[in-house]
């Protein structure tokens, strides 16, 4: 008779527990493709630690999940004003089948991921598509949906991908109350298990020991709080005695973001990355033009065991597509930081890297340049605090260190090793010079502009 | 619209609103820039769902994290009780007057939006925008109907403070006619 329960040992959380129902999703094609894509792309390149895959970082986040469900659930952490608020908080049955569905979701959140993560996700999936959507298509398909319906009670499929990818992604279902705050507890801004177990995953794996942070105290003084006092909106939000276990989760993605996630040497072997898997797509003729698939069966089909097969290959022989990038990147002979973006230039030209980045490939030749400008490393801190007076504050209002911790822009150009001692000193000779000029010419040919366009999200 | 154009835009509503004596804190700003938005038609290129206190923009809160993130708005706790409020930095000055043009062109539109909304609070502002919203794409235009709507999309709104809010938009769409652009996004028409 099989067991009713399993547990996996694990480095961060040390037991993992699922029942048999999970175990059925663990052991899908969609889950179990997770085994053999990196979490963190080719960071091992520089964190030769960082070799941990996308499959345990889920089983974490499942984990995370329920114990903040757990919390956030229980009678005595609840308001009069939450219960009114989420009538399912005081239905057993509501509360038995949504644990499932998060943990379900929490599960799957991350099965669309491409080859290498998150490396080469904008540019080479065709339009208005991103891993979270390829993630719902997955939950989605013929073959999970027998899994959600076999379960005992049934998951609704609409439910689980609600949860796994949140109203940010999925904009065009309808979110309630209580769908939204279980959603916050997997993908949320400020206390979502995605970002408190990669964040802890990350740090034990790369052996960047700014990562850590007491998850213990964070989870267990997570509350559903109203937004504001008297609000009929309510967010994940934290006891005021658990503000500092706030500022340390926030203080360790500021800097793992800058020593780790955004480490200029990990952006440029992306990039080369990127150049090497747009010439594989497309001479790949098994390959949509230039993209990977978004067809499920496809997708199951690629993992970095593929690229890394025909990356070798590549860098082996020059007459392959991609021979340069893939040779760069297997040889460690990656592209040099040229420029870093800086205050006092931004002050000149709001997007300074951009600006020296073009003024450099004209000088010195496209194919010689990169420019890498990522996300934000955080957005503004957003989430209620209980004080102990019972009263509702803004994070910001009751942390003097999280009103400090703004959100920095990052961005770099770089340049082929050969050049770089010629390019700084043309780069000192004309900075000024190509910021203040890119500056002038495009707000001049913006202003010019007659007419408005949509907002460029294909930006990273 | 650029990145740098639709930010210029951003803080001279900012900046606006608080001269009218907003708040503006997040929700302020959120509001304010879809009826900017798709009331007056200013095309921001912004994509409001309901969520926070009725409309909401995710691409507005990443554009205003961007806007701290260039030291050209910056958050600013005023008083224990209520959020942070989003203030204009002295760099955004010198930033503006690289926009003349863009800001000249829809310096009216932010200005009605701004003495339409400077002394609302976020209740207030909830009403208003989830009941231009449902104007905007809900599935019936009667007055009634669309009040229904918007009790049942946020049940602790009365009837009452709903068929108010609804006639409230209607009589704003009206004043807001004097001010639409031309070719604007917005799906309204009035």
């Amino acid at each position: 008779m099989s067991k009713a329960f399993h547990e996996i040992r694990d480095p961060i959380h040390v037991f993992l527990h699922l029942d048999s129902y999970e175990r059925r999703v663990l052991d899908s094609r969609p889950f179990q493709r997770l085994r053999q894509i990196t979490q963190l792309g080719l960071t091992y390149l520089l964190y030769p630690g960082a070799t941990h895959k996308r499959f345990e970082h889920s089983l974490g986040v499942m984990e995370l999940a329920g114990r903040v469900f757990d919390v956030v659930t229980d009678p005595k952490n609840l308001t009069d004003e939450v219960r009114d608020l989420l009538p399912e908080l005081q239905n057993p049955n509501a509360l038995t089948y949504w644990k499932s569905v998060l943990r379900m979701a929490a599960l799957c959140h991350d099965v669309g991921h491409l080859p290498f993560s998150h490396a080469a996700e904008s540019e080479l999936l065709p339009n208005g598509w991103s891993h979270e959507r390829l993630s719902r298509t997955l939950i989605e398909s013929d073959e999970m949906r027998a899994i959600w319906k076999s379960l005992a009670p049934p998951l609704e499929v609409e439910h689980v991908v609600k949860l796994a990818l949140g109203l940010r992604k999925a904009k065009d279902l309808t979110f309630g109350r209580w769908e939204d705050i279980l959603s916050q507890i997997i993908v949320g801004d400020s206390f979502g298990v995605d970002r408190i177990d990669y964040l802890l995953r990350d740090s034990h794996h790369t052996g960047v020991a700014y990562g850590r942070f007491d998850h213990y105290k964070l989870i267990d003084e997570l509350r559903i709080l109203p937004t504001f006092d008297g609000s009929t909106e309510v967010a994940l939000g934290i006891n005021q005695g658990g503000i500092h276990s706030a500022e340390a989760l926030a203080l360790a993605r500021y800097y793992m973001f800058s020593q780790v996630y955004y480490h200029p040497i990990r952006l440029i072997y992306d990039r080369h990355l990127q150049d090497f898997l747009a010439s594989w797509l497309a001479e790949n003729t098994l390959l949509s033009e230039g993209t990977f698939s978004i067809d499920p069966e496809r997708h199951l089909q690629i993992t970095d065991d593929e690229v890394n097969a025909a990356m070798r290959v590549a860098a082996a022989t020059p007459s392959r597509a991609g021979h340069d990038a893939a040779r760069r990147i297997l040889t460690h002979s990656h592209f040099k930081v040229l420029y870093e973006r800086n205050p006092q230039d931004a002050k000149v030209n709001f997007d300074p890297g951009r600006a020296i980045a073009e003024a450099a490939q004209l000088e010195f030749g496209s194919g010689f340049i990169r420019y890498s400008k990522p996300r934000l490393t955080s957005g503004v801190p957003d989430f209620p605090v209980s004080t102990r007076d019972q009263r509702i504050e803004a994070a910001i209002s009751v942390s003097e260190m999280l009103s400090k911790l703004q959100p920095t822009s990052i961005d770099y150009v770089f340049i082929h090793p050969d050049l770089r001692d010629k390019a700084k000193v043309w780069l000192d000779r004309n900075r000024d010079k190509v910021l203040t000029a890119a500056q002038r010419q495009e707000d001049e040919q913006h202003e010019r502009q007659p007419k408005n366009s949509a907002v460029d999200t294909t930006r990273p | 619209m650029n990145d740098s154009q639709r930010i210029a835009l951003l803080i001279l509503l900012d900046r606006e609103m608080l001269l009218s004596g907003s708040w503006c804190g997040e929700t302020h700003l959120q509001k304010a820039t879809f009826l900017l938005q798709d009331m007056t038609g200013v095309d921001l290129g912004f994509d409001f769902v309901l969520y926070r206190h009725g409309p909401f923009s995710f691409e507005l809160r990443d554009q205003l994290s961007t806007t701290v993130a260039s030291e050209l708005l910056t958050l600013q706790v005023k008083q224990l009780g209520y959020g942070p409020a989003y203030v204009p930095t002295t760099f955004s000055e010198t930033f503006l007057q690289r926009f003349p043009k863009t800001t000249a062109r829809y310096i009216e539109q932010i200005k009605f939006i701004s003495a339409e909304l400077g002394d609302m609070n976020v209740g207030a502002l909830e009403k208003l925008a989830t009941a231009f919203f449902i104007t905007e794409h809900g599935t019936g235009e009667g007055l009634r109907t669309r009040a229904d709507q918007l009790v049942e999309i946020k049940p602790h709104i009365s009837r009452h403070d709903a068929i108010k809010a609804c006639e409230d938009v209607d009589h704003m769409i009206e004043r807001a006619a004097d001010f639409r652009v031309e070719g604007g996004s917005s799906t309204f028409s009035e």
